[in-house]
């Protein structure tokens, strides 16, 4: 994970942590006035831009999925339940770039283009996996705080989240990813392979991430609809082991791969030119 | 459209260091999570009307009325559906998770309450100061002001290409919320490309003019606590501590209430 931190050396990345940010709240703002549950949820279409901008821009696209949703939290709900909000929403663009290379071999077109069914098939997955650790991060949160009832949270965020995810991204990446990459703006191109952490043990990352990610959402629907544990305290502990495995699955997910991989597909376009 | 909040007040508020109005935003954050009586919700929520009010910052309240509204109204009915109690007040619902779902609607709207004086009385260039002082580093400081910055003319983008699709033939007004949100579907992409396009150029100007050269940073705007910051301090931790008091000591609790 240590690219989370490098990425900030790059004045490119940097601009786009404010952009994609700036992005991200510009789109949510306008549909601040139709909450779902007031101060914790809303309608957003603007849900699709984590996973757009974690794909292009990885690390980039992480910050400023995170701070786009404090900005939008600062025009109208911004509360201790932002802090959540924070992290859910930095791990709903996280998790998508440190995903995407665990299911493509090294020979393997790995461009995020949805140019073939398989693309398309992980995209949903990484897509619906993502909205679930983002609800149960945010769940968890609001929980400790007992700010909102915990399932009604949880259920509209993840159903929020995916639909918008699964339904527009493809789209969105169809369209945008050719010009991001004629811009030369991708995270893998910018990024130096020494500034990405390397996987380790990437399959049981990936598992890992699976496992925290529907464990959490399925223990707390489980919990929280029969009241087998108590409102508040009770709950965040039962979730923070499904929590804990979401972020040791995401370190052992790495990310150099792809930096290394965009590398050799550069050269090797050079030499035929 | 304009979504900046700051409001051009010369007030006492307006004039404290951002060091000092973070802290008082965080205070409170604190202080409307202290009790669970909804009256001594009410009266937190009244210290921070009137906080809002010396700040001559109350109008953008009007902004957010509905906002404001609809917690109220829907978090009372959360939780009065949701939770239980030990008093039948009709059908299924109890008086204690009424009272409850009242004294958390005051919590978030004492807390959205408090956020807005913060953006109505703090500029992006103080925010960005006031996070440096507080040891952010200034990469990260840059990138939430300038995102700060660049809403406003996003959301003018979108709404000179959504002007251009109308005149096309786009009706972004009728239907339901879902069919509109649908409509707005076709503005993402424009959006989207008008404003990563300028990366590159942003980036060089940004480099021309020394950013991440190294060294440390000197601002234009100068900021520094203040005898009148270090009144506001004291009086506002002296309000905590009584208010952590009060409680410690069994008052401002809701009996009865179960999650």
């Amino acid at each position: 994970m240590k690219e989370i931190f490098t990425m900030w050396r790059h004045t490119q990345m940097v601009v786009l942590v404010a952009l994609s940010a700036a992005i991200y709240a510009a789109i949510l703002i306008p549909f601040k006035g139709f909450p779902i549950i007031p101060g914790a949820v809303e309608i957003r279409p603007a849900n699709v831009i984590p996973f757009v901008v974690g794909l292009l821009f990885g690390p980039a696209g992480a910050w400023g999925s995170a701070i786009g949703n404090l900005i939008g939290d600062f025009f109208g709900t911004l509360s201790p339940g932002s802090i959540g909000g924070f992290v859910g929403n930095f791990f709903l663009a996280l998790l998508p770039y440190k995903l995407w290379g665990a299911y493509f071999r090294r020979d393997e077109n790995s461009e995020p283009n949805m140019d073939s069914g398989k693309k398309l098939v992980v995209y949903i997955a990484i897509a619906v996996l993502a909205s679930l650790v983002c609800s149960g991060i945010i769940s968890w949160w609001v929980a400790l705080l007992q700010i909102f009832p915990f399932v009604p949270v949880l259920i509209l965020i993840v159903v929020n989240n995916a639909i918008m995810g699964v339904i527009l991204g493809p789209i969105l990446l169809r369209l945008i990813y050719p010009r991001v990459k004629r811009w030369g703006l991708l995270w893998t191109e910018i990024m130096e392979p020494e500034e990405v952490s390397a996987s380790r043990l990437q399959s049981t990352g990936n598992i890992l991430v699976w496992v925290g990610g529907v464990g959490a959402v399925v223990t707390g629907l489980i919990l929280g609809t029969t009241g087998a544990a108590p409102a508040g305290l009770g709950i965040g502990l039962a979730l923070l082991p499904f929590l804990i495995l979401v972020v040791v699955g995401s370190f052992m997910l790495g990310g150099r791969e792809q930096v290394e991989a965009l590398e050799e597909e550069m050269a090797a376009e050079e030499s035929r030119a | 459209m304009d979504p900046s909040l700051y409001l051009d007040r010369d007030t006492w508020v307006h004039r404290l260091d951002p060091r000092t109005k973070m802290f008082l935003l965080i205070g409170a954050f604190v202080l409307a999570f202290i009790f669970l009586d909804p009256l001594y919700e009410l009266v937190v929520l009244a210290l921070v009307l009137i906080f809002g009010y010396m700040a001559k910052s109350l109008e953008n309240l009007r902004r957010i009325w509905f906002i404001l509204l609809a917690v109220g109204l829907l978090t009372l009915v959360l939780w009065s559906l949701v939770g239980g109690g030990r008093t039948p007040l009709f059908l299924f619902v109890e008086l204690e998770s009424v009272l409850y779902g009242l004294s958390i609607a005051l919590r978030i709207d004492t807390t959205i309450i408090a956020g807005v004086i913060f953006l109505s009385t703090t500029r992006n260039e103080e925010v960005a100061i006031g996070l440096v002082k507080l040891g952010i580093p200034y990469r990260f400081a840059f990138a939430v002001t300038t995102a700060l910055r660049l809403v406003p003319t996003i959301a003018s983008t979108g709404f000179t290409i959504s002007q251009a699709q109308r005149s096309r033939g786009l009706d972004l007004d009728s239907g339901n919320i879902l069919q509109r949100t649908r409509k707005y579907v076709p503005l993402l992409v424009p959006v989207f490309v008008t404003t990563i396009r300028s990366t590159n150029v942003f980036s060089m100007a940004l480099e021309s003019k020394g950013f991440g050269a190294g060294g440390k940073r000197t601002f234009y705007l100068r900021t520094a606590l203040g005898g009148r910051d270090v009144v506001v301090l004291v009086v506002f931790v002296v309000l905590l501590a009584a208010s952590v008091a009060l409680r410690v000591a069994g008052y401002g609790t809701l009996e009865g209430f179960s999650g």
